[in-house]
């Protein structure tokens, strides 16, 4: 099988057409992320969220019902995998204040229920835990141990013989299942997944794959620009810049419309830097046959050897996008939810960047050779 | 065929070299599909005999089926910790990021914590949740603004606030090292298997327990208090006695039986000056034997030089010996207010061997590290070797003047959550509360133990900030789901290169497999953790893979039109495609590099696969796909490339 052997198309003649295709699809992502904005997974924006397995169907309605009410406030509910699978998701790291008498009133009902009348005092209280204080270590530990079953976070403030003090914590997650578990005796369930992310991690993280993704961007504009020239490397990055900002433009204006979960969490900044690497290994295969024929014809005006380039490597491009694109797409229907979006930003990312090494890297490099009236020799 | 030869070798080495590294992840697979049968069938007699059985009895006993199955073969372990790691988003675990509460430990140190003290302390806190400076600088800076001089709260009147906040940073991050210690030690005796525990910066701590399916469970493990134990360790001639009395039960033989065999056993001990776990070159009895009539002795070695009944347990052993131990009729041979504890940490032996040191000390402690007020590790001026002091309060003072005062010349030994950290000999009564601890073997021992005395008394206050558990039937789905993928991935693409170029193309799916098999073989051979992203790495190197075949057959292909020779095609084609596919790798491995350092576990996983898939895309589209379709022209087969 051959596709494009004689092809002589004069892409880069066309150039202007193209710059309008990409500055609509640019208009359209600024635009999406302006009105919409991203939306980004816990790992970024902190919170909790558990994903629980039931052993009946249960509808999100339902579930609505019975959380709506714990005191969490906005609580996101989602269908996880199958019918019996539920994400519950809430910004909430802790358990809010208004809640804690609440959830108080639960620990102390528990501990009157295991000995009634039993003398205690509160010793100390924080966002995030109790300490209380009984007459002898052995009501203690007999206390600690029998919270926690009830899915309270119980523990010993020492662990000293003679230790009276028993600390009990309780997170978002674990309030949610406390009340599901009440509430749905008949329907139990397992915890698939528990993630609880901190506001200081998320702002971190968020730091960090800024600092990665402008990271590797100047990496390969210092190894092309050694490679190659300086301009080669310049037009390639801002074929990078373009790839970048219009797949997460897309990521905006598609979120909520697809039914893919399109929030940006780390999985998807992976796979944005994965583009970054599919995209620009498109341009410098270009840029390579580029360099190859300015060596071979000096004399011929570099529009002329641009389109060659292109179009002689046009059968190798359409060939490798085709197959990691076949599978990208089989990642897309059978890797589950987990790498669902991972691998949606793949497949739009590989045909975005494909497009970019042709439309905008090499058309930027010949509108700097034109205008600054330069040559290029290797 | 001789020009081929170097090449040759290249290639059969590097696929020989990954099938023996892969070898016992594919053992593991068989040894655990085989033992969860045995499991299942085992459940439904035992469900059978006794269908009221209760959840806890029924995984107890199936406990010690799984236990005796793997006692059985020692190769199960082995292959077990040589497999492909599974991260934690495949088998299922949890992943903690802990950091320690400054302020807590401020609070908890501080000499007088007023209601000033707590206001400012409260303010500091309030400020670091929104700035990168520490609680420590924040404090000392308010405390600055309101005029109020640190020495009133922390540390001795004739020093200043530097010095003080200073030593205070020091605290906190030594509480840090008590934690990780504090977690480590339980995390031990938990039972995870590879568990991981690493320090991120000044005051965090990863901690990663695969397999950890009861979350609950796992959080109280992280919390940050511990129990210090001051115990008293046998003497050498009860505990061989004892010793002796498990050696029997293991054996099988009843008690009557124990004098005739006597005579041997005592010998064996003797004879074992050496620490080698089963030295019987001077018994009569071959190897064999002695495992069968001395099961104990023959892994818990003795060295009776040393004048003590200290137990010597190789490594691998441990857990074996800890299992003996368990069993219910060796329970009853041991007195009730006794017990066995290992050591925390093993020590090597001149030629490799390592070792675990098995104690018996009595149940109840003499004394409990609440009373500890300090300790430090220095080095001793006259014997310039390391030391640790240790302080007591007042009460712990006098408690430890009796207790040293009756049993010196004896050992006691220093116990951290059931373990046992060292078991210095009482030279004579301390009074005053303060003690010495001699015979450390360098800084890192002596620093260790300082730790350990430290964590009993002073708790390090942690907090969870970050966590994430994964439960075994959804990693269980992402390993099916990502196989499937990858599976049909590979035919596809394979399928699609024999379509397009024909002899040429089915040499390239070839070489496809074996790139798989080399990123397989070098996550093995690295130790490096396979995870979802990391499978979605594979198969998305899958479909790059072929980007380097497919520039070299375009461009064979073009060489063929100007009218070479298939031969010299070839060449000129894998000469010219040479700068695009290096320059284009190369980027796209450096932003796999970045990838690396930016990304936590799965996100590492995917760059590291992502990284190997290239470099093993790499060999097979230069190297073995070069040397197939030199030698099959070389043969005089017509080679086609579509």
């Amino acid at each position: 099988m051959r596709i494009f052997e004689n092809l002589n198309f004069d892409f880069l003649g066309k150039r202007k057409t193209f710059y309008m295709v990409s500055a609509l699809l640019f208009l359209i992502g600024v635009l999406g992320i302006i009105v919409r904005g991203f939306h980004f997974g816990i790992d970024f924006q902190g919170g909790t969220e558990i994903v629980l397995q039931f052993e009946k169907p249960v509808s999100v309605a339902e579930m609505r019902g019975y959380v709506e009410n714990i005191g969490l406030g906005n609580v996101e509910l989602k269908t996880f995998g199958g019918e019996t699978g539920i994400l519950v998701r809430t910004e909430l790291q802790q358990v809010p204040k208004a809640i804690y008498p609440q959830v108080l009133d639960n620990i102390e009902k528990e501990i009157n229920k295991t000995y009634p009348g039993l003398p205690y005092q509160i010793v100390d209280s924080s966002a995030t835990s109790v300490t209380f204080s009984f007459p002898n270590p052995d009501t203690t530990n007999a206390l600690v141990d029998k919270l926690f079953e009830s899915g309270f976070q119980t523990g010993k403030i020492s662990e000293e013989p003679d230790n009276r003090q028993m600390v009990a914590r309780v997170g978002i997650a674990d309030w949610i299942k406390i009340n599901l578990r009440d509430k749905m005796q008949d329907n139990p369930f397992q915890v698939l997944r528990e993630e609880q992310v901190g506001p200081k991690i998320g702002k971190e993280l968020k730091q960090d794959a800024v600092v990665a993704v402008l990271m590797s961007l100047l990496v390969i504009l210092i190894y092309l620009g050694f490679r190659f020239k300086f301009i080669f490397a310049v037009g390639a990055v801002v074929a990078l810049f373009h790839d970048v900002l219009i797949t997460l433009g897309l990521y905006a204006a598609l979120y909520d419309i697809l039914p893919i979960n399109l929030e940006i969490d780390l999985t998807v900044v992976a796979a944005f830097l994965t583009l970054v690497g599919y995209s620009i290994n498109d341009t410098v295969i270009v840029f390579d046959r580029v360099r190859e024929n300015l060596k071979i014809h000096k004399t011929k005006p570099l529009l002329e050897i641009m389109n060659m380039s292109i179009n002689k490597t046009m059968s190798r491009t359409i060939l490798t996008g085709g197959t990691t694109l076949i599978t990208v797409f089989i990642l897309l229907m059978l890797g589950g939810d987990v790498l669902r979006a991972f691998a949606f930003t793949l497949f739009f990312g590989i045909i975005i960047g494909t497009y970019s090494s042709i439309f905008v890297a090499s058309a930027l490099v010949l509108e700097y050779a034109q205008r600054s009236k330069k040559k290029f020799t290797f | 065929m001789k020009e081929f030869r170097f090449r040759l070798i290249l290639i059969l080495g590097a696929i020989a070299l990954s099938l023996y590294l892969l070898w016992p992840t594919f053992q593991d697979y068989r040894n655990s599909k085989h033992t969860s049968e045995i499991l299942s069938e085992k459940e439904k007699q035992i469900k059978e005999a006794n269908p009221k059985i209760s959840k806890d009895n029924l995984k107890d006993l199936l406990n010690i089926v799984e236990d005796s199955i793997k006692l059985a073969d020692p190769s199960i372990l082995e292959n077990r910790q040589q497999r492909v790691k599974l991260g934690l988003d495949l088998q299922g675990g949890m992943r903690v990021v802990l950091e320690v509460n400054t302020a807590k430990l401020l609070e908890k140190i501080a000499k007088n914590p007023d209601d000033t003290f707590k206001k400012v302390l409260n303010d500091a806190t309030a400020e670091s949740n929104l700035s990168d400076e520490s609680v420590v600088d924040i404090f000392g800076r308010i405390m600055n603004q309101r005029d109020i001089r640190i020495s009133r709260y922390f540390g001795r009147i004739t020093q200043d606030d530097d010095e003080i906040l200073d030593k205070l940073k020091q605290d906190a991050e030594d509480a840090v090292a008590r934690a990780m210690e504090i977690i480590r030690n339980r995390v031990d005796q938990y039972g995870v298997s590879e568990p991981s525990i690493q320090r991120q910066g000044t005051r965090r701590i990863i901690v990663e327990l695969p397999g950890v399916a009861k979350e609950e469970e796992a959080k109280q493990l992280l919390q940050g208090t511990a129990l210090l134990e001051f115990r008293l360790v046998k003497e050498p001639e009860f505990a061989y006695s004892v010793m002796e009395r498990i050696d029997n039960v293991l054996a099988g033989k009843t008690l009557e039986d124990t004098t005739a065999s006597d005579t041997t056993t005592a010998e064996t001990a003797s004879a074992d000056t050496t620490l080698a776990e089963n030295d019987t070159t001077q018994q009569q009895l071959s190897e064999e034997e002695f495992k069968k009539q001395h099961p104990f002795f023959a892994v818990v070695g003795l060295n009776t030089e040393s004048g003590s009944a200290d137990g010597y347990v190789l490594d691998k052993n441990k857990e074996n010996v800890q299992r003996m131990l368990n069993r219910p009729d060796v329970q009853n041979a041991i007195p009730n207010n006794i017990e066995f504890l290992f050591s925390a940490k093993s020590f090597t032996t001149q030629d490799g061997q390592s070792f675990f040191t098995l104690y018996m000390v009595n149940k109840e402690p003499e004394l409990t590290g609440g009373v500890i007020t300090d300790a430090i590790a220095t080095i001793d001026q006259m014997s310039s070797n390391w030391i640790v002091s240790m302080e007591m309060n007042g009460e712990g003072a006098t408690q430890w003047a009796r207790i040293t005062g009756a049993n010196v010349d004896k050992r006691i030994a220093i116990i951290l959550d059931g373990v046992v950290f060292s078991a210095p000999v009482v030279r004579n009564k301390i009074t005053g509360g303060r003690s010495q601890i001699e015979g450390m073997a360098g800084a890192s021992e002596a620093k260790l133990l300082e730790i350990v005395l430290k964590a009993g008394a002073l708790p390090a206050p942690v907090d969870i900030i970050e966590e994430r558990t994964v439960g075994p039937s959804l990693g269980q789905d992402s390993i099916n789901s990502g196989f499937m993928s990858a599976l049909l991935g590979y035919i596809f693409v394979g399928a699609f290169m024999i379509f397009w170029y024909r002899k040429s193309g089915s040499i390239a799916a070839l070489s496809l497999t074996f790139s798989v098999l080399f990123i397989l073989g070098i996550l093995a051979g690295f130790k490096a953790t396979l995870t979802l992203p990391g499978i979605a790495g594979i198969i998305l190197t899958i479909g790059m893979a072929v980007d380097a075949n497919v520039l070299i057959f375009e461009r064979i292909r073009e060489e063929l039109a100007t009218g070479k020779t298939m031969k010299a095609a070839i060449d000129s084609g894998f000469a010219k495609a040479y700068s695009a596919i290096i320059d284009s790798n190369i980027t796209t491995f450096f932003t796999g590099l970045i990838l690396y350092q930016f990304g936590t576990g799965p996100i590492q996983g995917f760059a590291l696969t992502l990284m190997i898939g290239i470099v093993a895309s790499l060999f097979s589209a230069l190297v073995i796909v070069r040397v197939m379709a030199n030698m099959l022209v070389a043969k005089g087969v017509k080679l086609t490339i579509g």
